[in-house]
Order: C-alpha cells, then sequence, then structure tokens
C-alpha cells in the first residue's frame, strides 16, 4: 500500500503540473497559427521564419495561373496577401477559413501548404449560394 | 444469446438514425462529406460519456466495495476507448477531404488522442491483477483521475486557438446547426447512448461470470486440499 501512494502522489504531482502548464503557458506561445493583425507590422517575424497564418478568404480576392494561387486573407483587423503554390484545397472558396504554412517578407505571405479551418456552422443548401454575409447575417 | 428489449431498442434506434442521418439535406458548404458527423459527434460523446460513467461507478465502487460497480466502470471504459478510437478514425477520414490533412498537431486532435491512450493504459491496469478486488480498488483511482481530461478535451477548442472548430452544439449560446440537421444529429447521439447501454450491460454480465468462474477455480483448489487420504482407524493408538 505505501508503495502504491509512493507512485500515486508523484502521479498526481505530475498531472496537475501537465494541467497547469497547458492551461497557462500554451495558452500564450504555442497557437496553431498567428492570425494577420499578430503578423503585420511585428518586425520581429523574419523573412526566415516559417509560420502558420490563419484568417478568412476576402471575396473577390482570389486569382490564380498554372501554379500559384493569390488570395487575401482577414481577421476582420487586417488584410494579408497570399501566394499560394500548387493547388488549393477542395473546399477552397471565397468566405472559408484557411490555414497556410509559408513565410511573409512585410508584403506578401508565399505559402506552400493549405489547410480548410471550417467554421462550427452547418446549414442546408436552400437553392442559395454560400457567401460568408449569408453565413453571417450580423457582422 | 438472447435478444433482449435493449438490444431489440439500440438495433431499432441505430436503423433510424442512418435512415435519418441520409435523408436529411447536406450540408451548404461542404455536402455528403457532411454526413460523416452524424457517426464522428455521438462516438465522442460516447468517449464522454463513457468515462463518466467510470468515474461515477468507480467513486461508487470506492464508496460501497461492490463489485458490480467495478465491472461497470470497466465495461464503460472498453466501450469509451472503442468509441474514442473511432472518433478519431472518422475525424480522420473526414479531416482529409474538408481540411486537406489527415492529422495535425491541433490540441484538439492531440488531446483526444492522449485520452485515449490513457484509457487504454486503465484497461491494461485492470488485467495486470488477478484479484478482483485490488484490479477494482487501483483501476477505482485511475477511473476517477483520468476523468480530468474530458473537460481539457471539450474546451480545448475554445481554450486553445486550433484548426477544430468550436462546439456546434454544446455551447453555451445557440447550436449553430440547421433543424434537420440537428434532427439526424440527436438521432444518431440518441442511437448510440442506446448502444452504449447495450454493450455496457453485456460486457458487464461477462465479467461478472469471469469473476466468478475465476472465484469457482480457486474455491476448487482450496476444497481439494481439504481432503486427506482417510486412514486405517486404530494404527498408532
Amino acid at each position: 500500500m505505501k508503495r502504491y501512494r509512493a507512485f500515486l502522489i508523484p502521479a498526481a504531482g505530475l498531472l496537475a503540473i501537465l494541467v497547469g502548464f497547458l492551461m497557462f503557458n500554451i495558452r500564450d506561445n504555442l497557437v496553431y497559427y498567428k492570425v494577420p493583425d499578430e503578423v503585420v507590422g511585428d518586425a520581429s517575424i523574419l523573412v526566415s521564419d516559417r509560420f502558420r497564418l490563419g484568417g478568412q478568404v476576402v471575396p473577390g480576392s482570389i486569382s490564380s495561373d498554372e501554379s500559384t494561387v493569390t488570395f487575401s486573407v482577414t481577421d476582420g483587423k487586417q488584410t494579408m496577401v497570399i501566394v499560394h503554390q500548387g493547388a488549393p484545397q477542395q473546399l477552397f472558396q471565397e468566405g472559408v477559413g484557411v490555414v497556410v504554412e509559408g513565410t511573409w517578407d512585410g508584403d506578401v505571405f508565399s505559402s506552400d501548404s493549405m489547410i480548410i479551418k471550417h467554421d462550427e456552422q452547418y446549414r442546408t443548401d436552400d437553392g442559395g449560394v454560400y457567401t460568408p454575409e449569408q453565413r453571417y447575417p450580423d457582422e | 444469446m438472447k435478444a433482449r428489449p435493449l438490444d431489440i431498442a439500440a438495433v431499432g434506434t441505430l436503423a433510424t438514425a442512418f435512415v435519418a442521418g441520409l435523408v436529411v439535406p447536406p450540408d451548404a458548404v461542404q455536402g455528403d462529406l457532411q454526413r460523416i458527423m452524424y457517426v464522428h459527434v455521438p462516438s465522442a460523446w460516447l468517449a464522454y460519456l463513457s468515462f463518466t460513467v467510470t468515474l461515477v461507478a468507480s467513486v461508487a465502487y470506492l464508496r460501497w466495495r461492490s463489485l458490480r460497480w467495478d465491472r461497470i466502470a470497466g465495461a464503460a471504459a472498453e466501450v469509451g476507448v472503442v468509441f474514442t478510437g473511432l472518433a478519431l478514425a472518422t475525424g480522420m477520414i473526414w479531416g482529409k477531404p474538408v481540411w486537406g490533412v489527415w492529422w495535425t498537431w491541433d490540441a484538439r486532435l492531440v488531446l483526444t488522442a492522449v485520452m485515449f491512450f490513457v484509457y487504454l493504459g486503465y484497461l491494461a491496469l485492470r488485467r495486470s491483477f488477478d484479484d478482483p478486488e485490488l484490479r477494482a480498488h487501483r483501476s477505482a483511482v485511475l477511473g476517477v483521475v483520468a476523468v480530468l481530461q474530458i473537460p481539457i478535451v471539450h474546451f480545448s477548442v475554445t481554450w486553445w486557438r486550433g484548426l477544430h472548430q468550436p462546439p456546434t452544439v454544446l455551447r453555451p449560446d445557440n447550436p449553430q446547426i440547421d433543424a434537420p440537421l440537428l434532427f439526424a444529429l440527436l438521432m444518431s447521439v440518441a442511437a448510440f447512448t442506446v448502444v452504449f447501454a447495450a454493450l455496457v450491460k453485456r460486457r458487464s454480465e461477462i465479467t461478472a461470470k469471469e469473476d466468478e468462474a475465476l472465484r469457482f477455480q480457486e474455491a476448487g483448489a482450496t476444497a481439494g486440499s481439504d481432503i486427506t487420504a482417510p486412514t486405517i482407524g486404530g494404527g498408532s493408538s
């Protein structure tokens, strides 16, 4: 029984540390992606820094040629221009959330990896076309 | 094995939910891909439910020391591990076409995988004791501690900025889902819950039989040792 307790107390301590670390540390440091407002104007981000950037695709901003897709993403405060190398994802469209990975030179974000971040809304298609205004009537 | 009302209810509700999941209109953005939700969400729900049942049964065991509670705790955890695995698998199948990746190091995904392995460890712990009382006591402690993961997994999508979207239904404000889709989702959640009840009932009965067989075996061994060879009376005196 004593040995069992000797195991249990460190295990509980470890768990407490883990939970505390997750709640207070990762929250600030290890975000899955940055948003344009955190990137634009941040001089500490170097051209060589590779990071993920997330935001909503600005309607009307998409243009593409043979190998790249150019579009803008916004977080509602700042907008950034993305040049994505390669084919976009299946669900890539105006108004959808995207997480792109690449580098930022102060003007253009060069991405080579794209993940779609869909929101938590599920709507039936009543013959209408999906637009952000339709999905977010209050914004 | 005889089919019982609970089993029949499980199959019946599951069949109804299956039909509902197929006939409701598709999601406007994802199309038919969104139907994976009717398996993914109830699986994740069963993970939460199972491990909560394991918690309650573990506390009940520690309070009343009845092996009946321990068997329920073990059965629920076993079902929970299966459905956590199913939630992870369907999440990957859903993630590939919609997100574009099978897996990514997002908080929700990582923490769900951690929860899967912790409860796999719980099941391994249960198997490492021959004595049912010892098994019950040790695993009850882990069954209580491990449940802390449920709120962490559930709120991971609101606490940390990740890829997985926040909750659609289990949220403080209105559900962000149209009525027909919500109907199909609630149908499948109800069906999975009945399936859970049926599986836990069966599994704890099987464990009860196993424990009984073990007791019988041990009792048999000691009963045999009580029998001594007959001696011819009046020999040594």
